[in-house]
C-alpha cells in the first residue's frame, strides 16, 4: 500500500470541515428518531449524508433535480402513506427526517448549512416530545452545545476558530442562557390542555389493568415489573393490609367473564355524599403512569380529589381530559380514609343488578351457597361463612393455577382449588351473590414497595389485585378479600411476601437484593425528574404561585400573573447578564494582569532602592535605570521589561506572553539571593 | 417598494444616530452607548422556530419541549449580548487614502485596533454596500482594512458615514456602529487615452531650473518642499544635520511645460484629462515638468511628490475658473 503514503490526506478544505460539522449535527440530531421510525428513513438519510460527503471528497456527481424533485415526492407520500397523517409527533418526526436528508442532498453554502441545523433544532425538539427521560434530555443538552459550536463555525466567513475556545466559549454562552431558560420554565403559564388536537400515538405501549377479568383463562399470570404509580404520603402512611388501590369494578357476569357495568348510576358528588368517613385522613400524591385509560387509583376510600379527577358510580376516581387519555405520565392529589362506610342506597332493580348470576351457571356453587342460607342467618354471618369456607377447605395460592373449563367457579371451589386472586374474588363474589347478597368484583392494586431512597411507594402491576365487595344492608359496601383468607401474607406483606411459594423465577432474579437497590435509587432520579421537570406543569405553577401569596385567582388570572413575572424576571436576568459582561470587561482592561504584574516588579525592585517607576517613564527608560542600579540583574531587568512589553501592547493571542512574564517576575524573587 | 421603505427608514436612523452622536475624532474607541444591533434575516428565522416550538410545548403540555424553547430563547438572547459586547472596546482610526484615478478603487485604509481583553471577531467596515473584512483582531492588536469605493469623477472622495460591524457569535445578530470621521480620499482626473504626444516645444512664460534629470549626478542643491524623498542626501544629512537634495543633469529630456491653453479644442474635464495623461507620459519619461492652470501655476519639478502635487491641482480644478 506504497500509494497510501503518497496520497496524504492535506488538511481538510474550510467547505470541507463545514460540511462535516452540519453532517455530524444531523446524523446526532436524528439519532433519538430512529428507533420510532420506519427503516428506509434513517436509510435513507445515511445515503443523502453519504451522497453528499461523496460529492465533496470524491467528485461524485451532486444529484440533479431530475433526481431530487421525484425524491421528494415519494418520501413524502410513502410518509404521508405510512402515517395516514402529517399532524402527530410520530408523523412529523419523520417527516422531519426526511426533510432534514432531502436538505443535506442539495446543501450547497454556508446558509444551507445554517438552515440545516436550524431544522435540526426541531428534530431535538420532537426527539424530547417523543422521549422525556434524563438521559434523552442530557443528550439534547449535548447536541445544543455542539449545534452552537456549529453556529459559531460556520457561521464564520474565514477559517474556523479553534476548537477547544469555541467548545469553552460556547459552553460559557449555554450557561449564560441557563439563568434565562430557567426562570421562563419556572414563570411561563403553562395550559391545562392542547391548543389543537393530538394526533394519538400508535404505539403507546401502556399496560394495566385489563376491563374484563375471566379466571381459569389465565394458567400463567405474566409478571410485569413495571411500575402502574408512584404515591408519596404526606404524613405516614397506612398499614400494608390497608393499602388497596381502588380501580374498576366489575359486575356482569356470564358465568366465565366479569366486566364492567355501562354507564354511571349516579354523579360525582352524589356518590361522594354517602360515604361516612372514619379514623384518621391519609393525604397523598399519586403519579400514574400512562395506562391508556381514564381510570386514576385511590385508596380505598378517597374523600377529596383535586383537579382532573371525578368519582364514579362505583367509588372509582377517573381522570377526564381532554380529548380521551393521555399518553404520559399523570399526576393528581387525593386524601382518603382506610375506615369508612360506603352507604349507597340501593334500589331494589340495583340490588338485583347485583345479584345477578346467569341461569344454570356453576350448579355446585350455587347448591353450597343455598345451604348456608338453611338456618336464616343474617347477611354477616353469610359473609363469615363464605370466608370459612375458603379458610378451611385446602385451598392454594399460586400463579400458575391450571385451566378451568366451562364451569369455571364450580371446578376452582370443587376441584382445582388452586388459583390467584381473580379465582378468588370470582368465587366469592359468586358464592354471595347466589346467597342473595349485593356483590360485585373490584379490581386494582393492593400493597406496594417503599422506596427507601426516594421514600414513595412504587405499585408495580406484579401488585395488581382482585377483591369482592359485597353490600350489607346496615353497613353499606364492604370490602372481602378472598386471599387474605387463603394466603394472609399477600396481602400484609405484599406481593413481595409471598416467597417462593408462588412467584415466578424470573420475578425472583429481578429481586436480588443489589440490583434491585441500583433499580431503586434509579427509580427515585427518574422520579424526581418526572414529578419536577416532566410533569411542571398548571398545578405546580399553581402551588408555586400560592406560595408567593397569588391565591384564589382565577385561571386567567394566573396567567396573567405568570406572564408578568416572567417577562420581569427575563429582563432583570438580561439586565444583570450585561452588567456581569461590562464588569467582566472593565476589569480586564482596568486591571491589566501584565501591568500588575509589572507594578508587583516594580514594587519589588524598590526593595533594591530602585526608585519607584515615574508616571511618564516608559517601561524601557525604568528598565536601563534600574539596570545601572543593580548591574549584576542587568539581563534579567531587561529581559522582564521586553516581555511585558510584548505582553501588554502586541497581540498575545495565546497569552504566552504574559505566562512568561509572570514565570519571570516569579523567578525574579527567588533570585535575590 | 419595501426596500426603499428599508432604505429610507435606514437613512433617517443614521442621520439619527449622526444627530446624537456628533462628530466623531480621526480615532475612537467604541462605546457602549454608540453601538446599536437588530436581528438579520437569519436571527428572524430563528426566532420564528422558536415561537413554532413554544406553541407544539404548549400544545403538548410537553415540559422538556419548554425546556429547550426556553434554552434557546435564553440562547438568542445571549447571542444578542454577545454580538454587542463584541463591538466594545474596539477602536478604528482612519490611516488615510492613496490618491486614485477616476475609475480606479479609491482604498480608504482603516485600523481596527482592540483595546478590549478578549479577542473581537468577525469586524467588518461597511459603506453603503461595499465591505471590508470581515477581520479577527486578538487582544491589543490591531488589524488593516482597506474599504474600497469605485470612483468616477475627480475632486474629493469621501465616507460621509461607515460602519463598523459584527455578526459574531452566531450570525443571528448584526451589532454595528456609525462612524463619522473625516475621511478623504483624492481622485485624480482618468487620463485620457494616449492619443495626443507630449508637446515638445518649451512654451513662453514658465521659467524653472533647467534640464533636471536622473541621468548624471550634477551636485547638490538645498531641498525644499515637495522635493522628490528618494533624491533627499541621506548620507549628507547624517554628516551635516543639512537636507539636500542631489541634482542630476539629463542629457536628453527636454522640461515639458503643460498649459491649459495648450488644449483649445477640449472641454474643461476632457482638457483636464488629457494634462492629467501628459503629466503621466512626462513622468513616465523621466522629463520634468511645469503645469499652468486657470488660477494656479505649479513651477518646474520632478519625481512622484511633484507628479502627486501636479495632478491633485487638476483633480481639484475649480469648474468656475475656467475662461468661457
Amino acid at each position: 500500500m506504497t500509494f497510501a503514503l503518497t496520497t496524504q490526506p492535506a488538511e481538510l478544505s474550510l467547505e470541507s470541515k463545514r460540511l462535516l460539522w452540519t453532517v455530524a449535527i444531523v446524523v446526532g440530531a436524528s439519532l433519538p428518531h430512529w428507533s420510532g421510525l420506519a427503516a428506509w428513513i434513517p436509510a435513507l438519510l445515511l445515503l443523502s449524508v453519504a451522497w453528499r460527503l461523496g460529492v465533496a471528497f470524491y467528485g461524485w456527481r451532486a444529484p440533479s433535480r431530475v433526481v431530487r424533485l421525484p425524491l421528494a415526492v415519494g418520501a413524502f407520500l410513502a410518509v404521508l402513506f405510512q402515517h395516514r397523517t402529517l399532524n402527530g409527533v410520530e408523523a412529523g418526526s419523520a417527516l422531519l427526517v426526511v426533510m432534514v436528508a432531502l436538505k443535506v442532498l442539495e446543501s450547497r453554502n454556508q446558509r444551507d448549512q445554517l438552515v440545516l441545523i436550524m431544522l435540526c433544532y426541531f428534530l431535538m425538539f420532537a426527539a424530547l416530545l417523543a422521549d422525556r427521560g434524563p438521559f434523552t434530555a442530557a443528550y439534547i443538552g449535548l447536541l445544543v452545545w455542539l449545534a452552537t459550536v456549529a453556529l459559531i463555525q460556520i457561521g464564520r466567513r474565514g477559517e474556523f476558530l479553534p476548537y477547544r475556545a469555541t467548545g469553552l466559549f460556547s459552553g460559557r454562552l449555554l450557561l449564560h442562557a441557563l439563568p434565562v431558560m430557567v426562570a421562563l420554565f419556572v414563570l411561563f403559564p403553562r395550559l391545562p390542555g392542547p391548543l389543537w388536537g393530538i394526533a394519538g400515538s400508535t404505539s403507546s405501549g401502556a399496560s394495566g389493568l385489563n376491563d374484563t377479568m375471566s379466571p381459569g383463562d389465565i394458567t400463567n399470570l405474566a409478571l410485569s415489573d413495571e411500575v402502574a404509580f408512584r404515591v408519596e404520603f404526606e404524613g405516614r402512611p397506612p398499614r400494608a393490609s390497608d393499602l388497596y388501590w381502588r380501580g374498576p369494578s366489575l359486575t356482569n357476569f356470564n358465568g366465565r367473564t366479569w366486566s364492567m357495568p355501562q354507564g354511571n348510576r349516579r354523579g360525582s358528588e352524589t356518590m361522594a355524599s354517602t360515604i361516612e368517613y372514619l379514623g384518621e385522613p391519609t393525604s397523598y400524591r399519586v403519579s400514574l403512569e400512562p395506562t391508556g385509560r381514564n381510570w386514576a387509583f385511590a385508596l380505598d376510600m378517597p374523600r377529596r380529589w383535586g383537579g382532573e379527577v371525578r368519582m364514579g358510580s362505583d367509588y372509582q376516581l377517573g381522570a377526564f381530559f381532554f380529548g380521551g387519555p393521555r399518553p404520559r405520565r399523570f399526576d393528581y392529589s387525593v386524601t382518603s380514609h382506610v375506615e369508612y362506610r360506603a352507604r349507597e342506597p340501593l334500589t331494589e332493580g340495583e340490588r338485583e343488578m347485583f345479584r345477578a348470576l346467569p341461569a344454570g351457571s356453576n350448579p355446585r356453587a350455587r347448591a353450597l351457597a343455598e345451604s348456608w342460607l338453611a338456618d336464616g342467618p343474617n347477611d354477616t354471618m353469610i359473609v363469615e361463612r363464605a370466608m370459612d369456607y375458603l379458610k378451611s377447605q385446602p385451598f392454594a395460592y399460586t400463579l400458575t393455577p391450571p385451566a378451568l373449563g366451562a364451569q369455571p367457579v364450580d371446578e376452582f371451589l370443587f376441584e382445582t382449588r388452586e388459583g390467584f386472586c381473580e379465582h378468588y374474588a370470582s368465587a366469592l363474589t359468586f358464592l354471595l351473590r347466589a346467597a342473595g347478597l349485593p356483590a360485585r368484583v373490584v379490581m386494582g392494586y393492593q400493597g406496594g414497595e417503599l422506596n427507601g431512597v426516594g421514600g414513595y411507594y412504587i405499585v408495580r402491576q406484579t401488585d395488581a389485585h382482585a377483591w369482592t365487595e359485597v353490600w350489607l344492608e346496615d353497613e353499606g359496601w364492604k370490602r372481602v378479600d378472598g386471599v387474605a383468607a387463603v394466603a394472609p401474607e399477600r396481602v400484609a406483606l405484599g406481593f413481595d411476601g409471598l416467597g417462593s411459594g408462588g412467584a415466578t423465577v424470573a420475578a425472583a432474579a429481578l429481586r436480588a437484593k443489589w440490583t434491585r437497590q441500583i433499580a431503586l435509587v434509579w427509580d427515585a432520579v427518574n422520579t424526581r425528574w418526572e414529578n419536577w421537570i416532566v410533569g411542571y406543569g398548571p398545578e405546580l405553577q399553581r402551588s408555586l404561585l400560592e406560595s408567593l401569596g397569588f391565591e384564589n385567582l382565577r385561571r386567567a388570572q394566573r396567567s396573567a400573573v405568570l406572564l408578568g413575572l416572567a417577562v420581569v424576571a427575563t429582563i432583570t436576568l438580561l439586565i444583570g447578564l450585561s452588567a456581569y459582561l461590562a464588569w467582566r470587561h472593565r476589569q480586564r482592561v482596568g486591571v491589566d494582569a501584565a501591568a500588575l504584574c509589572f507594578a508587583k516588579f516594580v514594587r519589588r525592585l524598590a526593595r533594591f532602592d530602585v526608585a519607584a517607576r515615574g508616571p511618564t517613564e516608559g517601561p524601557r527608560a525604568y528598565a536601563e535605570r534600574a539596570a545601572a542600579a543593580l548591574p549584576h540583574a542587568a539581563t534579567r531587568i531587561y529581559a522582564v521589561a521586553d516581555l511585558y512589553l510584548r505582553a501588554r501592547y502586541e497581540p498575545d493571542v495565546d497569552g504566552s506572553a504574559l505566562a512568561e512574564l509572570l514565570a519571570a517576575v516569579a523567578a525574579f524573587r527567588g533570585a535575590r539571593a | 417598494m419595501r426596500l426603499g421603505v428599508a432604505h429610507s427608514l435606514e437613512r433617517w436612523a443614521a442621520s439619527w444616530a449622526r444627530r446624537r452622536q456628533g462628530a466623531d475624532a480621526h480615532a475612537i474607541s467604541l462605546k457602549r452607548r454608540r453601538i446599536y444591533i437588530l436581528p438579520t434575516r437569519f436571527g428572524i428565522v430563528f426566532a420564528a422556530m422558536v415561537f413554532a416550538m413554544l406553541l407544539g410545548s404548549l400544545n403538548y403540555g410537553a415540559s422538556l419541549g419548554f425546556a429547550l424553547t426556553f434554552m434557546l430563547t435564553g440562547l438568542g438572547l445571549v447571542f444578542m449580548h454577545h454580538c454587542h459586547n463584541n463591538l466594545l472596546g474596539t477602536t478604528i482610526k482612519f490611516l488615510g487614502a492613496t490618491p486614485v484615478f477616476a475609475g480606479e478603487r479609491a482604498e480608504f485604509k482603516i485600523a481596527v485596533g482592540n483595546d478590549a481583553a478578549a479577542a473581537r471577531l468577525e469586524i467588518e467596515l461597511c459603506y453603503k454596500n461595499h465591505t471590508a473584512g470581515p477581520v479577527d483582531v486578538a487582544s491589543g492588536g490591531t488589524e488593516t482594512l482597506r474599504l474600497g469605493l469605485p470612483t468616477q469623477r475627480r475632486g474629493w472622495i469621501a465616507l460621509e458615514r461607515f460602519r463598523v460591524e459584527t455578526r459574531y457569535p452566531t450570525r443571528l445578530f448584526r451589532a454595528w456602529t456609525w462612524v463619522h470621521m473625516e475621511t478623504r480620499c483624492l481622485v485624480y482626473p482618468r487620463p485620457a487615452d494616449a492619443a495626443r504626444p507630449l508637446p515638445d516645444s518649451v512654451s513662453g512664460g514658465v521659467t524653472g531650473r533647467p534640464r533636471a534629470g536622473e541621468d548624471d549626478f550634477a551636485g547638490l542643491r538645498a531641498a525644499a518642499a515637495g522635493d522628490p524623498l528618494q533624491r533627499i542626501a541621506w548620507k549628507a544629512y547624517a554628516r551635516t544635520d543639512l537636507l539636500l537634495l542631489k541634482e542630476f543633469s539629463s542629457g536628453t529630456a527636454a522640461p515639458c511645460l503643460l498649459d491649459w491653453d495648450l488644449l483649445p479644442d477640449l472641454d474643461t474635464e476632457p482638457r483636464l484629462e488629457q494634462l492629467a495623461r501628459w503629466c503621466l507620459d512626462a513622468d513616465a519619461a523621466g522629463r520634468s515638468l511645469a503645469l499652468r492652470l486657470p488660477g494656479c501655476e505649479i513651477p518646474l519639478g520632478l519625481g512622484p511628490k511633484h507628479l502627486a502635487s501636479c495632478l491633485e491641482a487638476l483633480a481639484l480644478f475649480d469648474n468656475s475658473k475656467a475662461p468661457r
